[in-house]
């Protein structure tokens, strides 16, 4: 049995939480516990070591889910979770702009340390004050419209949306193994 | 409900000082903030609150995953002492860290007794 470890995360709110419990077959493993920060003014419990949560994908494969916090102070999980991440998904609520320059912190946060594959996914797109793909993806770092992650819209409460965004995810990490393959990346 | 701080860090710092081969403390909240904190040079009160409030989470987890019950206390011996988290009241964590001299139950006692007067000042 083949076990693929897929890491979400983001900022406070973003629906790291929401979107493992979703799709997750066992009883997530969950870590929130009462906000007393700034998280509180969106909900009453926010994530503080880890959330886990596992999905069979098919018989050979099982998909390990972890949602990472989303406040800075617990960077020390983020940097445990994604070394050991197979792929990750970068979840950013579209309708709050001004966690963009954070979301694109966590991001350069992960890439110092993970080269494995990313897609970012929108939620809250059904809110208003949305911002459209194109804008997100400037602000998160990628100007270039021909160069930057898959990115998808994602509703983290609907278990058909979360599965079609971790499709996505699936879908371009064996393209990026593909291309590996073909063109072996130069040793560092 | 406002929360004497004041009184928490003396607290602390009286706890600290006066219990031998204690070389730190911390109250954080389950969501990792410092409450009021005396820890030794050179630790960050933000990383360390944190890293408490994820590390209780995740005993008390292992605890109902493994039928241990709810968990009193978690702690971790190293070659340098004891980090002992337990938790205070229902808003708070406590942790204490303590050098490799340290006899073991007489500092379970003086965290119990510690958390006594924390969960005064708490209430
Ligand atoms: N309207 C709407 N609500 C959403 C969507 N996705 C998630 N939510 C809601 O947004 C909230 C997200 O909360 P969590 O899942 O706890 O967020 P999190 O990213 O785990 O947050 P932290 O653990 O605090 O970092 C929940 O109340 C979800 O119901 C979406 O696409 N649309
Ligand atoms: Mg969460």
């Amino acid at each position: 049995m083949e076990i693929m470890r897929l890491v979400v995360t983001g900022p406070v709110g973003a629906g790291k939480s929401t979107f493992i419990r979703s799709v997750s077959e066992i009883d997530v493993v969950d870590t929130d516990r009462r906000a007393t920060d700034e998280a509180s003014l969106l909900k009453p419990k926010t994530t503080v070591a880890f959330d886990f949560g596992r999905l069979q994908f098919s018989p050979d494969m099982a998909l390990h889910l972890y949602g990472t916090p989303g406040q800075a102070r617990f960077d020390f999980m983020w940097d445990i979770l994604i070394r050991r991440a197979h792929a990750y998904m970068l979840l950013v609520a579209a309708h709050r702009p001004r966690e963009f320059h954070y979301a694109r912190r966590i991001l350069s946060f992960m890439q110092r340390r993970s080269r494995a594959p990313l897609i970012i996914g929108l939620t809250h797109t059904d809110q208003p004050g949305t911002w459209d793909e194109e804008n997100i993806l400037i602000a998160l770092g990628f100007p270039n419209p021909d160069r930057h992650p898959p990115i998808v819209s994602v509703d983290a409460t609907e278990a058909g949306s979360v599965a079609v965004a971790i499709m996505t995810l699936l879908q371009h990490y064996s393209q990026v193994q593909q291309r590996n393959v073909e063109q072996p990346a130069p040793h560092r | 409900m406002a929360i004497n701080v004041e009184k928490l860090n003396t607290l602390l710092q009286n706890f600290v000082s006066a219990t031998s081969d204690v070389e730190g403390a911390a109250l954080v909240t389950p969501d990792g903030l410092p409450l009021a904190t005396s820890l030794p040079g050179g630790m960050d009160d933000e990383r360390v609150s944190a890293m408490s409030a994820a590390m209780l989470s995740l005993g008390e987890r292992i605890g109902s995953e493994l039928a241990r019950g709810s968990i009193d206390r978690i702690y971790v011996e190293g070659t340098h002492g004891y980090g002992v988290l337990t938790s205070c009241a229902e808003d708070a964590v406590f942790l204490v860290l303590a050098n490799r001299s340290a006899k073991l139950g007489v500092l379970m006692l003086e965290i119990k007794r510690a958390i006594a007067e924390l969960k005064l000042v708490l209430m």
